[in-house]
């Protein structure tokens, strides 16, 4: 079975210092951190087990600039075949992007096609779903479990409350992945030197049938820092001190 | 670079087994896992199979301490084959998902606990202290990713500083150039990242242009001096280097304690690299401090098993922690405080404090803490 499975490259941002941009639209990044998207690492690890368990190829496709070469070198080590990238126009939202990978995905035969259920920078979760509408092709999202039936794809959704939701697809389908789907194999740093001698495919947005001067059709008006407020109240003194406390403000809270 | 454990045998020296038991009798996790090291050696010598052997979650257990291979009779390189062991299965991507993470983490931000690279030397902003490359300096205070990033660890690497400045000491640290040196690392299997970060740890330091390097854990201490391949920097643990700044003079302490204090050994410092009389000339030349020792003492310390990537694990041992073993004989000695001289014997010994409910009864505290309040005039 052959599987294609889109990627991203995001910053890391947790404890680092956060500067706006001048224009307002977008954070600094230079100094940040970046890496493979969590939950596209799912769903590059439920290829790689699929692969193990039905035969067949993966692929890798990212958008974006010539740094996210390592992101896919990380997916080969990880046990994709081929990977892609598409350089990025230079704006891009969750539209344009499903359009670039519906592009380049269109002219190719696969069985399934695997996407995390969302970014961790934009936290968007539109690319998987406008892909699937994109491409006509039947989805389910936020997937945590995969089973083959023949020409049929069984998969669990997770819902809220604990629920799961069963549904089945006949394939070629879309399915977003949800974190905790498998558990992620370490990756050795032998395992990612060898995969830098792997090829990985270069494409400009002219190649794969989009004019090149494409902009998104949603545009960031401005990115700001939530204003510091002062709700917390700390609660001082011995633990029975703070059980008094803490008492009174529930029951005054309750109004009883 | 690819490991073939059928030449483990030739690598370790394996067929040199005398099958005395000499190492399974000094390994410290003996009582809390399966793991038996001269059956081990036994087995890989015989099979012609050696990776079916290799699935076990016990060999994550070890914490190479290296009393094996130190005790050894025979010459088996025995915690050597306990991370060939782990390079292999670490290389098939085959390892626990928390060592798993370390690893990561290490290649990511350049510390196995995940922390932002940028943030490594906020602990330090408000110190006065040098950021090499900013300014000069001939000595390189290496503080290490728990010291940088554990809070509690923290207050060591901020007693030490504070004695540098006393002493008059000219060092500086990397700031948030500092990454891992690499020794839990390779213990936890990684000997290709361990190349790595030796390679460019070794380079930043010649750019730097130092000519001494100062650690604060024995663990970064044991790396450079006997791992990387191409330092030739000399290098000391923080006690060696306040042992000659107190026979010198430099050092001043006039607060006297009256406390009866006793010492834990950690592996790599003692028993590995054998400093042992440096520690104990400092803790004896506070005024006043009491000091007694352990029965099991020097090269004989009991590992905290704080090492061999211990501090990423969970699971695979079981019953008492050796840190709630030692807690209780410095408790028997009548010691109010355990002074420690490695962030993982800290770390490990105030918990196993806290866990016994014994934190009222006596201190875990570093010995750069120690002497730290004993300057305070």
């Amino acid at each position: 079975m052959n599987i294609v499975v889109c990627v991203k490259r995001i910053p890391k941002t947790a404890e680092a210092d956060i500067f706006i941009e001048k224009d307002g639209r977008d954070i600094k990044k230079d100094h940040l951190v970046f890496y493979l998207n969590d939950w596209d690492g799912y769903a590059v690890r439920e290829a790689a087990l699929l692969k193990e368990r039905y035969g067949g190829e993966v692929t890798v496709i990212t958008v974006g600039p010539e740094e996210s070469k390592e992101v896919l070198t990380r997916c080969l080590a990880m046990g994709a075949d081929r990977a892609l990238r598409v350089e990025e126009p230079p704006d891009l939202d969750g539209h344009l992007t499903a359009e670039i990978l519906s592009a380049v995905i269109k002219n190719q035969s696969f069985d399934l096609i695997l996407t995390g259920v969302q970014a961790e920078d934009d936290n968007a979760g539109q690319v998987g779903v406008e892909l699937a509408q994109m491409l006509g092709l039947p989805h389910a999202a936020i997937v945590t479990h995969i089973e083959m039936t023949g020409d049929k794809a069984r998969v669990r959704r997770e819902l809220e409350g604990g629920i799961d939701e069963v549904v089945e697809l006949k394939l070629p389908a879309v399915l977003t992945i949800q974190t905790g789907i498998n558990e992620p194999k370490y990756v050795s740093l032998a395992a990612i030197l060898d995969a830098e001698d792997k090829e990985i495919k270069d494409l400009g947005t002219g190649e794969i049938g989009l004019s090149p001067g494409k902009t998104p059709d949603t545009k960031t008006d401005r990115v700001f820092f939530p204003p510091v407020t002062k709700t917390a109240e700390i609660l001082k003194g011995s633990p029975e001190d703070v059980v008094k406390q803490l008492t009174e403000i529930i029951k005054k809270k309750k109004g009883s | 670079m690819k490991t073939d454990p059928k030449t483990f045998v030739q690598d370790y020296h394996l067929n040199g087994c005398i099958q005395c038991g000499m190492c399974t009798g000094g390994c410290p996790v003996k009582f809390r896992s399966p793991l038996n090291m001269r059956r081990l050696v036994r087995e890989t010598s015989s099979t012609a199979n050696p990776s079916s052997l290799f699935k076990r979650p016990e060999l994550w257990a070890c914490t190479t301490c290296s009393t094996c291979s130190l005790r050894c009779p025979a010459g088996v390189k025995s915690v050597e084959l306990i991370m060939g062991i782990r390079n292999f299965l670490a290389n098939q991507g085959e390892v626990p998902s928390t060592i798993r993470d370390a690893l990561e983490n290490t290649l990511l931000q350049g510390n196995p606990w995940g922390r932002f690279r940028d943030r490594r030397a906020d602990w330090a902003k408000d110190l006065g202290v040098k950021v090499l490359g900013e300014e000069a300096s001939d000595t390189l205070l290496y503080v290490g990713c728990a010291p940088s990033y554990d809070p509690r660890v923290q207050n060591v690497s901020t007693a030490l500083v504070k004695i540098f400045q006393k002493a008059e000491l000219d060092f500086g640290i990397l700031g948030k150039k500092e990454s891992c040196c690499g020794n839990e690392i390779k213990r936890m299997g990684e000997q290709a990242l361990f190349k790595k970060l030796s390679k460019d740890n070794t380079n930043l330091f010649k750019k730097s242009g130092i000519k001494r390097i100062i650690t604060l854990s024995p663990h970064c201490f044991n790396a450079f001096k006997n791992e990387y391949p191409d330092l030739a920097i000399p290098v000391q643990h923080y006690t060696q280097v306040l042992a000659d700044l107190i026979e010198t003079g430099k050092i001043k302490m006039s607060k006297a304690s009256d406390v009866p204090v006793t010492y834990q050994d950690p592996c790599f410092l003692g028993k590995q690299n054998l400093v042992f009389d440096e520690p104990r000339k400092i803790l004896t030349s506070i005024p006043g401090l009491k000091f007694v020792e352990m029965e099991r003492t020097r090269q004989r310390s009991l590992c905290c098993e704080g090492g061999g990537g211990r501090m990423w694990a969970e699971g695979s041992t079981e019953g008492t922690r050796n840190g709630e073993i030692r807690i209780k004989e410095a408790l028997a000695l009548g010691a109010k405080v355990m002074a420690t001289s490695c962030p993982f014997c800290l770390l490990t010994l105030e918990d196993a404090a806290k866990i016994s409910g014994m934190t009222d009864r006596i201190a875990v505290k570093d010995i750069s803490e120690l002497v730290a309040e004993a300057l305070e005039a």
